[in-house]
């Protein structure tokens, strides 16, 4: 893919919409279904996911001419499980208790195939700039996708939201079980399927 | 070929012979046969021969302990003696906690008027009965994909037909398998002495890769007709998060190496059943009505969720 | 060749770059989490036994850690306790080793500070000085001894047992009597809305105010809470939960000796937390009468 020719503002909007990592890309499920139980929790790993999403971009955009093309791929799982350890260490040490509720994600960080991908199709082919702010997509994208599972999940499932009690009672539990994140996650894409084909109906006619 | 099949065959006596030591407790006096957990708060204890019933049924002769409270003697609430006179049945009055070992001693031991010493057993649960439990632990009751929710990308990727499903789920097994292990002995003899952990993600990830390649490499020299089928799958076992976790559980549990292999065998046994059951179902909803919308991964997501639920049902199940 | 040369030295060469940053970011953030932890853990102490920002400990209260550890040789067992003690002014620690029997074995100093007592390293090293092979030690746990005004105030007792689904871990606080004056939950793994609702108010300060002869026999009840009971237990905790004092003493005297109310949907971890907390407190109170008769019975000078 030739170097992309969209704005800076345009590839920020393209992550968080047309290609967001969860709902259209479905990449990077596990944490979409398994951590989105609070708004906080989404608010967290997302801002975890996009410090490693920009600074991998910015550092594979930045040495792309001397990789060698045969271990393209060691070189990015090297600079993303940097970054994770990094981030993770972080985390660790200043904000423990949010740590602990994301428990092994952190440390999945390095195995979410969206980094990798945009990492691969992009990073590697473009100037420092628009990686930097097509990671700030992705990042946000992710967050974005995580935060709104959070929001329905948390305020069904326990009436609250960020901590602070709004409804007073707990509607359905249900929603602060894992096996609900399925179901969020699956309704989530019906809505942009549903988005997406209406928008084109109205394109088209 | 031949080679690699004679070597199959000695792993494979050496891992029965490994099992089969590891299981049951040894009792440590050629008079004593076996001793063992009775329902939640008693002991049963099988000697070789006829003991003396009055010396039996004295409490005094006995004295037992938790592994790590040498100081803190429980009481026996009740003891009973077999008809045959060759069991005996501690009885407490609380429940014990049976994860932990006990330490038993017995003192002279007496059988047709002659007193045959002091022995000191340690009563516990079969180590190869926690092995197994872990093993079913990791393929059901912590199922990854069900119930820890990794590895969702590559499963609703492949899950769409039953040959592939089965294919990845092989491959899967295989190549977590051997990462697992190397994992292992690469955090106990190399991370841990050192001081390495915070090198854990970037170590982990690495040996996946190698493993991904090194089974690449051996499946296509030794049988080429399985790589076409399997080889493809390959690269897509990197992106997984299963992988990554499996290592990283083991060194988080400390587990030793046998425990680490079944955890790693679970896990892969696991995804392939997972893989299985939602390829099944899949193929069906090929053929069913489904709102436009939902076609393709959004009813493929509420499909897992209602698995997800099913396997909610296993939690807290505990064998042995 | 010269292909893979060059790709096995720009590899090794990223490697290093990559070890050397994630080695820096560890050595500057493994202190802050030290740090952090000591302090988490503290502020849970405090708050166990009444203190926080509103009712600040006074400055006379002190925390002392007591470490035990079991001593061995192929034909003995002994208990070790680390214990704090003061003499000529100076705090030093020194170990007390007990027989099985409750006995007075021996008593050594120990070369550790008390700043440094609570890195396991510190202390392996300062025992391997006087305890020496063919005996080893092994760390059993710990006990935190708080003392206000030349008394003892509370025993904090942080314990671990199996739960539901891996293990809870918890810290106790009791008075001298061994009577509970907290509980609080530090970690577990049970299910969110179930098993973890154990770490909620309406669980935990059921636990409070049970005297040592309940504790030893306490069961847990499959009932509904009543409602009079929640209000009670969730005073501190919500706006709605304001109650006259009168009140707060009828309630508490009336439920005092009652057995734990199960959680909804829970009942095993509820289980797992009551008999947990009652083997802790049991295992302990045993422990320190025999550890106190000890004491005065050799008059050491401990500083607790």
């Amino acid at each position: 893919m030739p170097a992309t020719t969209k704005t800076n503002s345009q590839l920020l909007i393209n992550g968080i919409l047309n290609e967001n990592p969860i709902f259209r890309l479905a990449l990077s499920m596990c944490p979409a279904v398994g951590i989105s139980t609070t708004v906080m929790n989404g608010l967290l790993l997302g801002i975890a996911v996009l410090f490693v999403q920009v600074f991998s971009s910015c550092t594979i955009s930045v040495i792309k001419n001397y990789i060698h093309p045969r271990i393209r791929i060691p070189t990015y799982t090297l600079t993303i499980a940097t970054w994770v350890t990094v981030i993770d260490l972080v985390l660790a040490a200043y904000m423990p208790a949010a740590y602990k509720e994301m428990g092994i994600f952190v440390k999945l960080i390095v195995a979410f195939a969206i980094i990798t991908m945009r990492l691969e199709m992009f990073a590697c082919k473009n100037p420092v700039p628009a990686s930097f702010w097509d990671g700030v997509g992705m990042g946000l994208g992710f967050m974005f996708a995580m935060m709104t599972l959070g929001f329905v999940r948390e305020l069904l499932g326990m009436g609250t939201l960020f901590g602070y009690d709004i409804l007073g009672f707990k509607p359905l539990l249900f929603f602060v079980l894992p096996a609900a994140g399925f179901f969020c996650v699956g309704i989530m894409m019906a809505v942009f399927n549903y988005v997406e084909l209406a928008y084109n109906r109205k394109k088209k006619g | 070929m031949k080679i690699f099949k004679r070597e199959y065959l000695i792993l494979s006596i050496l891992a029965v012979l490994g099992l089969a030591l590891l299981g049951g407790c040894k009792p440590e006096h050629r008079f004593i046969k076996k001793t063992a957990f009775k329902d939640t708060n008693a002991i049963v204890i099988t000697f070789a021969d006829r003991v003396d019933e009055a010396w039996a049924k004295n409490t005094a002769n006995y004295s037992i302990y938790e592994k790590p409270d040498p100081d803190i003697k429980l009481k026996i609430d009740r003891v009973s003696l077999s008809p045959d006179k060759r069991t005996v049945v501690l009885a407490f009055k609380e429940d014990l906690n049976r994860d932990q070992p006990h330490i038993l001693t017995i003192s002279e031991i007496t059988s047709g008027g002659k007193s045959l010493g002091t022995a000191l057993v340690k009563v516990k649960k079969l180590y190869f009965g926690y092995l197994f439990s872990i093993l079913i632990g990791a393929m059901i009751i912590h199922n990854f994909v069900f119930t820890k929710y990794l590895g969702l990308c590559v499963f609703f990727g492949t899950s769409q037909k039953k040959s592939t499903a089965v294919g990845m789920g092989i491959t899967f097994t295989i190549v977590i398998v051997f990462s697992a292990m190397m994992a292992w002995f690469l955090y106990q003899f190399v991370l841990k002495p050192y001081r390495l952990d915070f090198l854990q993600i970037v170590v982990f990830i690495g040996l996946v890769s190698l493993s991904v390649q090194a089974v690449d490499t051996i499946l296509r020299k030794v049988n080429p007709a399985l790589f076409k089928a399997f080889g493809v799958y390959l690269v897509l076992v990197i992106a997984n998060c299963i992988v990554i976790a499996v290592p990283l559980l083991l060194a988080d549990n400390e587990y030793n190496g046998w425990e680490s292999l079944m955890l790693a065998f679970g896990a892969g046994i696991g995804f392939l059943i997972a893989l299985f059951l939602m390829s099944s179902v899949r193929e069906r909803l090929d053929l069913a009505n489904v709102p436009p919308t939902y076609r393709g991964l959004p009813i493929a997501f509420v499909v897992a969720g209602l698995f997800a639920l099913a396997f909610m049902g296993f939690s807290g199940m505990s064998i042995f | 060749m010269k292909e893979i040369i060059r790709i096995v030295v720009s590899l090794t060469v990223s490697c290093i770059i990559a070890a050397f940053v994630m080695g820096t970011v560890f050595a500057i953030t493994d202190k802050a989490k030290k740090h952090n932890e000591h302090l988490n853990v503290q502020e849970t102490m405090l708050g166990l036994l009444g203190y926080n920002k509103a009712n600040p400990a006074p400055p006379d209260l002190k925390l002392f850690t007591m470490y035990r550890y079991i001593i061995e040789d192929d034909k003995t067992k002994n208990l070790g306790y680390m214990i704090p003690v003061s003499r000529e002014g100076r705090e030093g620690y020194e170990l007390l080793v007990i027989n099985l029997k409750g006995e007075f074995v021996e008593c050594l100093s120990l070369d550790i500070s008390p700043e440094k007592a609570s890195e396991e390293s510190e202390r392996k090293s300062s025992l391997r000085a006087v305890v020496k092979p063919p005996r080893t030690f092994t760390y059993s746990d710990s006990t935190i001894i708080a003392r206000l005004g030349g008394k003892r105030l509370a025993y904090l007792l942080p314990g671990e047992f199996p739960g539901f689904k891996t293990f809870i871990e918890v810290m106790l606080a009791l008075d001298p009597s061994f009577k509970i004056m907290g509980l609080e939950i530090m970690e577990h793994e049970e299910d969110p809305g179930l098993g973890g609702e154990i770490e909620q108010a309406y669980f935990k300060n059921q636990f409070k105010d049970k005297s040592f002869e309940k504790v030893k026999e306490l069961k847990v009840v499959k009932e509904p809470l009543p409602e009079e009971y929640l209000r009670y237990l969730e005073a501190g905790t919500t706006k709605e939960g304001l109650i006259s004092r009168k009140e707060v003493e009828e309630i508490k005297s009336k439920y005092q000796d009652r057995d734990i109310y199960a959680l909804t949907g829970a009942t095993i971890s509820s289980r797992s937390v009551t008999v947990g907390v009652k083997n802790i407190i049991r295992k302990f109170a045993y422990r320190v009468n025999i550890l106190d008769s000890v004491i005065t019975g050799q008059k050491i000078p401990v500083a607790f």
